[in-house]
């Protein structure tokens, strides 16, 4: 079988040779701890994200934050930290991408103490699509969930555009780190050394690189900067994350409405339904669901008005799109919906007929913020009683 | 002490048993025989038995979920009852929720409903005083 010069290296033994050349140091301590936090985030992301249900959407959520703070501290980093740590040390343009790529093919071995060309450009396009899910991420929950800084600007619509983009972008990053590992595998076989060792030690073997030009590490410069960014970042999206969310019932529940239509079952709030499907409703109350659940006139005429004002197409919220079509064979059973039984298709239908439950128009039994409208992942709490 | 723990049992149930209604509940009441005597002059006045008879009593004429008051209320009076939907609804015992048949609207409102619910009809007056009498004797 012929060699290819690009694979040589699989075959040669020259571990006689490094082992007698002195160890450097290259990877500083902050791009080692960077690198291990950032494993853990993305691994808890990546986690939660593909594999956890919407139960895990909080611990999603401070992964993200863990994830963008450490991409701030990366690019501060890279104008403040030791010399390989430092982006003016990535040389990774086309020129010399396509360099070393050739380099590779006629099977030369030009040491690398930093990134190689193509590792420096990895590491570029890992931060770009982490910066780019968390982006996404905040405009879906702002859009979708009407939580966090964009809540108060995301439509519902642009949040699932977002959502689709997010979920793009994640199949995208599991993509870049299986690529990462297999350049770092195959870096490791072609110049006989364990980069990955390295990034726990910090050490590769020499020389130093003297044509690299000397860097140390600024940490105060780098706190400092971090600071200054965490100084406007956090008190901005607190601030933002508090304004009102975009399309999200505020206005108080009409005390008839909930009196009268609460004493038999959880009064749901307005916003579910539509306007046609409240309408309906109110005009049969006689034979409400198989029940007789008349009205005096004036009260009927009071509640549908009310009901009619803030209907679901008044609002923007997950739970007021997600009614908007009903099921033609029972038109006016919200959980009968499409929209409704796929939202619950993971929970067992025996959790429903349980007395802690007390049935699937009982919203309020596991939806802690149910009489509110707005369904938040975080406050469902499904009744132990109901899980044995 | 001991001798009072033994005793409150006996002591609950002379009470529950000596159940009256209260004047709002003999107000309604007393609505209630109007109407019935005007409806029937040979009105004899109502009955517990026959207040307790149309409670239990599943009814051929009913709607498909709700055959008797005791689909939701139990057979139980003095016990929580739950609609179809899920929510508790008081007991119907005046002993075990004192404020029940105080309100004439709120009275003529749920019998409008139910009777409609599990007899497919309005009920009478002697039958609303019937089952007013049989429940705050409860």
């Amino acid at each position: 079988m012929a060699r290819s010069p690009a694979l040589a290296f699989l075959f040669e033994d020259n571990s006689a040779r490094l082992a007698a050349v002195p160890p450097v140091p290259v990877w500083d301590l902050g791009v080692r701890v960077f690198h291990g936090l950032l494993i853990l985030a993305v691994s808890v992301c990546a986690a939660t994200g593909f594999i956890a249900s919407r139960d895990w959407l909080g611990l999603h959520l401070l992964g993200g934050e863990i994830v963008i703070g450490l991409v701030v501290f990366r690019l501060v980093w890279g104008q403040s930290g030791s010399t390989y740590a430092r982006f003016s040390t990535f040389h990774a343009s086309w020129a010399a991408i396509s360099a070393h790529v050739h380099e590779i093919a006629r099977g030369e071995r030009r040491p690398h103490l930093g990134h190689n060309p193509v590792g420096a450009a990895m590491v570029l396009a890992l931060l770009v699509f982490l910066a780019g899910l968390v982006g996404t991420g905040v405009w879906a929950l702002g859009g979708v969930l009407k939580q966090g800084p964009l809540a108060f600007l995301a439509s519902y619509t642009s949040g699932l555009t977002a959502r689709s983009i997010h979920n793009l972008l994640a199949i995208g990053i599991l993509a870049l780190v299986g690529l990462h590992l297999a350049g770092v595998a195959f870096e490791s076989l072609r110049v006989r050394q364990n980069l990955t060792r390295s990034m726990i030690t910090g050490r590769k073997p020499g020389p130093d690189d003297e044509a690299e030009p000397r860097h140390s590490a600024r940490p105060l410069r780098a706190l400092l900067a971090m600071a200054l960014v965490a100084g406007l970042v956090v008190p901005g999206t607190v601030a933002l994350s508090a304004r009102p969310g975009l399309g999200v019932p505020a206005g108080a529940t009409d005390p008839a409405y909930a009196r009268e239509c609460g004493a038999c079952h959880f009064a749901y709030p307005a916003s579910l339904a539509t306007q046609a499907v409240w309408h309906s409703l109110m005009n049969g109350l006689d034979a409400h669901f198989g029940e007789n659940a008349s009205l005096d006139a004036a009260q009927t005429a009071s509640i549908a008005s009310y009901l009619d004002l803030n209907a679901a197409e008044h609002f923007d919220t997950l739970a007021s799109h997600s009614f908007r079509l009903m099921n033609p064979g029972d038109p006016m059973r919200l959980t009968a919906s499409p929209g409704w039984t796929r939202l619950h298709r993971s929970i067992a239908e025996s959790v429903f007929t349980t007395r802690a439950v007390g049935g699937k128009g009982a919203c309020n039994a596991c939806h802690q913020d149910g009489a509110t409208g707005r369904f938040d992942p975080q406050r469902i709490s499904i009744p132990k009683e109901a899980l044995n | 002490m001991t001798r009072f723990v033994i005793l409150l049992p006996v002591l609950l149930a002379a009470a529950a048993a000596q159940a009256a209604p209260g004047p709002a509940q003999q107000a309604e009441l007393d609505a209630y025989t109007g109407m019935a005597k005007a409806a029937d002059p040979n009105f004899g006045g109502f009955s517990a038995a026959r207040g307790q008879a149309l409670f239990l009593a599943t009814s051929k004429t009913a709607r498909p979920d709700t055959p008797s008051c005791t689909t939701c209320h139990t057979t139980d009076p003095t016990k929580v009852g739950r609609t179809r939907a899920g929510k508790e609804i008081g007991p119907m015992a005046l002993s075990a929720k004192p404020d029940r048949y105080s309100v004439m609207a709120d009275t003529e409102k749920w019998f409008a409903r139910n009777c409609d619910s599990v007899l497919m009809r309005a009920c009478t007056p002697m039958e609303k005083g019937d089952f007013i009498t049989f429940m705050t004797g409860q």
